[in-house]
């Protein structure tokens, strides 16, 4: 009953977040969101898989150029898009993922890391269709998502329903099965589980949880911009997921939480935010292995 | 395209490789020798050359001696490093150090704009080399030479200290087993130091010298390390030659790439890095990771 108690005064605070937080307060909580979701779609391969993608920019990126090009090609209302975002940015992270997650450890990094960095270098210079550097901006998301209430409310939809949507396939015998393949792929192996199979079917979900953050990001700028797809950006969801410990379900989100909103109060004292960031981080490093999810005793470590 | 244009092209690509080489090469020692992908890497690199700005107080002709003392004090620093922050987490799983060495490079990168602010630095190259020489009727920057006679005095250097000294082949033995030197009797934590000290002190002097063809910023640091991750995986990781060769190709597909599709040269660049990653993973001259592993 405590633990309903503690879900519902959460659920509360986050509904009613639009009427009591002041404009600026709002959109730094979109923007955790959006970044909420993104760590919890990179978590879903890192924290079930042991892989730990450094491209998930690419799938993000997508997602948000998917949304930029129909809306302003196509003149695809925003909201019609998201399935869309979220096809393309899956369909990116099946051939990447086709060919990356036979791979392991360092090896995968990498090379989720080199075809992320391809894709970026593509967009970053492809003028005529992506704009290049200067990105895809102007945009409007019509006169609803115009409207900074309505946005947050999307970036909560979404962002609960890709929680679910990892929680369920957590608790499901396909989460069981990912994991028996993290700790002991030969044993997997030999109860006739296929790894290629369920890892790249994790990858192709979590690449499709990423564009649908992408999707949010596009509504939030107006804008697309090559950054999306920048390193740095994958390297931003996995400094989220352990920042608020990779092990629990709501670390990232809780990890984005802190990350987004450190940041907007760090940067409305100093410009010197990565300098900030840096040294949290490397005192998380070395005194708090487990992340913030780690201070509430250790005993909610997900098994 | 004449053949002069070629030769031109080609040395350009050449003195582009040299700095990625020295840039590169300690991060592949030190991933050899401490099995830590370091993040933080370009940012030593981009250190280095604001040490030399900084050491030579913007003069030019400074630039001998200044090189040796940045790489002296790459070394200590990375010395430092080694000790103090990378010691703890070894043995931890392989995210915790990626995230400590990405955490300085967030630090170092604004550290050094609130030491030596944001603005971009240069240094011209020294009087005696600020000409350009004539090569079949083309105008080819002097200094370049300087950096490649660097690059393949740096390579010769190394040769010589890992096959034919004592320490060398202890730090080729801790790159295929840490755990049986130790059980030698190797002091192996102090080997580690030296070798990450080594690596810093190389991307540091790499860095300052670029400097007098290249204005630099914090910002480089990110790209330099991405370049430094691209040749080190094309050439393999750990090895010393693969640095060699993956910078070489790296630098004249940047050079050549430029000329058949000048948007993409960068793009071939990550082409070969994904093409290399999926045959052969373990790099063009790196060693198929043993079975144990």
């Amino acid at each position: 009953m405590k633990t309903n108690a503690w879900i519902l005064a959460v659920l509360a605070l986050l509904l009613s977040a639009p009427w009591w937080l002041p404009d600026y307060g709002l959109e730094v909580a979109i923007q955790a969101l959006i970044l909420a979701l993104f760590a919890t779609a990179f978590n879903l391969v890192f924290a079930e898989t042991g892989l730990l993608s450094f491209g998930h920019a690419a799938f993000f990126g997508a997602g948000a150029y998917t949304v930029a090009l129909l809306m302003q090609r196509a003149g695809w209302p925003y909201l019609l898009t998201l399935p869309a975002a979220v096809l393309v940015a899956g369909l990116l992270a099946l051939v990447i993922g086709f060919f990356s997650v036979r791979t392991s450890r360092i090896y995968f990094t990498m090379l989720t890391l080199a075809f992320a960095q391809l894709v970026w270098a593509v967009v970053h210079k492809w003028y005529a269709f992506t704009g290049g550097d200067n990105g895809i901006t102007g945009l409007h998301p019509g006169a609803l998502w115009g409207d900074a209430r309505a946005l947050y409310y999307l970036a909560l939809l979404l962002f609960a329903l890709g929680f679910y949507l990892v929680r369920a396939l957590h608790n499901s015998p396909f989460g069981y099965a990912l994991r028996a393949i993290r700790d002991n792929p030969a044993r997997a192996e030999a109860v006739g589980l296929s790894p290629f199979g369920y890892l790249l079917a994790a990858f192709t979900l979590s690449g499709a949880l990423a564009g649908a953050a992408g999707f949010l990001q596009v509504a939030w700028q107006r804008s697309a911009f090559p950054d999306f797809l920048y390193w740095t950006k994958s390297a931003e969801a996995i400094i989220a997921a352990i920042l608020g410990g990779a092990q629990a379900l709501f670390g990232p989100a809780l990890g984005s939480l802190v990350f987004v909103e450190l940041g907007a109060f760090v940067q409305s004292r100093t410009e010197y935010w990565p300098l900030v960031l840096g040294l949290v981080l490397l005192a998380l490093v070395l005194f708090l292995p487990q992340g913030l999810a780690g201070l509430g005793g250790g005993g909610r470590a997900r098994g | 395209m004449d053949l002069s244009f070629v030769v031109l092209q080609f040395l350009t690509g050449l003195a582009y490789a040299s700095s990625l080489f020295l840039l590169a090469v300690g991060l592949s020692l030190i991933f050899g020798a401490l099995g830590i992908v370091n993040f933080a890497h370009g940012s030593f690199y981009m250190l280095g050359a604001y040490l030399l700005y900084w050491v030579v107080r913007g003069d030019p002709e400074g630039l001998w001696w200044g090189l040796v003392v940045v790489a002296a004090l790459g070394f200590v620093i990375g010395a430092a490093t080694e000790r103090l922050l990378l010691r703890p987490v070894y043995g931890r799983p392989e995210h915790y150090q990626i995230l400590l060495t990405y955490a300085l490079l967030l630090v170092i990168e604004d550290g050094v704009k609130l030491l030596f602010g944001s603005a971009y630095k240069s240094l011209g190259p020294p009087a005696a080399l600020a000409y350009p020489v004539w090569i079949a009727g083309a105008p080819f920057p002097a200094y370049y030479f300087v950096q490649i006679a660097l690059a393949l005095a740096v390579a010769g250097a190394l040769w010589f200290f890992l096959q034919r000294t004592r320490s060398g082949a202890l730090v080729r033995a801790a790159t295929q087993d840490r755990e049986m030197l130790e059980a030698l009797g190797v002091n192996v934590p102090r080997l580690l130091t030296v070798v990450f000290a080594m690596g810093i002190a190389l991307a540091a002097l790499g860095g300052a010298a670029t400097l007098p063809m290249q204005t630099v910023s914090p910002g480089i640091a990110v790209e330099a390390v991405i370049s430094a991750f691209i040749v080190v995986v094309v050439g393999g990781l750990g090895s010393v030659w693969g640095a060699l060769l993956g910078a070489f190709l790296i630098g004249e597909i940047q050079a050549f790439g430029v000329l058949v599709l000048p948007e993409f040269s960068i793009a071939f660049v990550y082409l070969l890095m994904v093409v290399v990653l999926l045959v052969r993973p373990w790099g063009l001259l790196g060693r198929p990771p043993a079975v144990r592993t």
